[in-house]
């Protein structure tokens, strides 16, 4: 694929899922024309703070995030000022992938205006070479809009799946931002499930609701356990489930420092199960294979808990992952 | 619209399965707006006990 070839098609791509946004926009019931507040909210930036002096950085950037996340909401709100949690949370997510878009028809465009103008070949080369690669990712963009749309769970969603079944018939209690926990009593043990509050297309803070039950809350949990997607390699099959240690979570690292911290402060053991999927896989709608990987994910769980915990434990399980079209 | 920008994706469609807690039936049908995974659902055909969406999924459409 030429270069020029593949800069057009990322801003088809990009000029798509925009106008998607505003046609969900229009269909939502809001008047007029929104492509000025859209355009606005697409070049919507966030300057990370300065890593020379990097103690209290996570702090930093919480807040940073926080900030923008709120801003963002509001303007969605004003938008649409009568809609409920899940539509104002279809609409995020629908941005989300409208500035991905735009970010890398940017990136792209400039790098190789700047090969041309300065005549430098190897700059276009490189471009070149990580096309296939960049081209994957945006396919996995454009193929996350129709999902997102309607509402459906996509493959990230699995992990709060898995909790949300736990969480079933017990109450759900607000922990953090879009946040929920239940106490369960299972196999004499006292499970607490956190989880993003579904159906909205929502991540939560898990990392906040997990220092808040620890710290705040006053549970000693003898374990932590979380349930997420991890990124395949090729030739791994889809919907695999893997076990190991460490906290399995993605994003900027806000969640996962916050994880890491209070479970090292506490000596707590933290594991970690995962459901192998590709990048793909995670943004687009749930697939069979997905699904079913749940019912696997669970076993995996109850081994977990009966092998590494004894009777009367409290434990902590967390399924993390966006929680859009997945209750509890 | 995605499929046609980049390599033609194999047709496919999004059903969501309700299960009966009572008598285990399944029942697999087109997705709906609004559906999601956990919500309640409608009687089952078998006992006429309340049934739940546990799943929503694609799945390629056979030729």
């Amino acid at each position: 694929m030429s270069l020029s070839g593949a800069i057009n098609k990322v801003k088809i791509a990009r000029d798509k899922s925009e106008k998607e946004l505003l046609d969900f926009l229009q269909k939502n019931g809001y008047k007029g024309d929104a492509s000025v507040q859209v355009g606005n909210l697409i070049e919507f930036f966030t300057i990370t703070p300065t890593s020379l002096d990097p103690a209290g950085l996570v702090r930093k950037i919480e807040h940073l995030l926080n900030v923008r996340d709120e801003r963002v909401k509001e303007e969605i709100k004003k938008m649409l000022p009568d809609k409920d949690a899940v539509t104002i949370s279809i609409t995020e997510n629908l941005l989300s992938v409208s500035a991905d878009l735009n970010f890398w028809y940017k990136i792209l465009r400039h790098y190789y205006l700047v090969g041309k103008k300065t005549s430098n070949l190897y700059l276009l080369m490189q471009l070149q070479m990580i096309l296939p690669d960049l081209m994957r990712e945006i396919e996995a963009l454009l193929s996350a809009i129709d999902p997102i749309k309607n509402g459906q769970p996509i493959g990230d969603g699995i992990g709060a799946m898995v909790a949300g079944k736990l969480m079933l018939n017990s109450e759900k209690k607000p922990v953090a931002k879009d946040t929920v926990f239940s106490e369960v009593k299972y196999k004499n043990r006292t499970l607490y499930i956190v989880k993003a509050e579904g159906p909205s297309g929502n991540v939560g803070q898990v990392g906040k609701a997990i220092e808040y039950l620890i710290n705040d809350y006053g549970l000693k949990p003898s374990s932590i356990v979380m349930i997420d997607v991890g990124g395949k390699l090729e030739g791994e099959k889809t919907g695999e489930v893997a076990e190991g240690v460490g906290a399995a979570i993605g994003g900027i690292g806000v969640d996962k420092f916050k994880i890491e911290e209070v479970s090292t402060k506490s000596g707590i053991p933290l594991y970690a199960i995962v459901i192998k999927l590709s990048l793909a896989e995670a943004i687009s709608a749930m697939t069979k294979e997905i699904a079913e990987a749940a019912a696997k994910t669970q076993a995996r769980l109850d081994s977990l808990i009966e092998a590494r915990t004894k009777e009367g434990d409290v434990i902590i399980v967390i399924g993390v992952g966006n929680t859009l079209g997945v209750g509890q | 619209m995605s499929s046609k920008l980049f390599k033609e994706q194999k047709p496919s469609k999004v059903v969501t399965i309700e299960e009966c807690s009572s008598c285990n039936l399944k029942m697999k049908r087109p997705f709906q707006p609004n559906d999601y995974v956990f919500k309640e659902g409608g009687n089952c055909q078998k006992c006429n006990s309340k049934m739940m969406i546990t799943s929503i999924y694609k799945e390629e459409i056979k030729k």
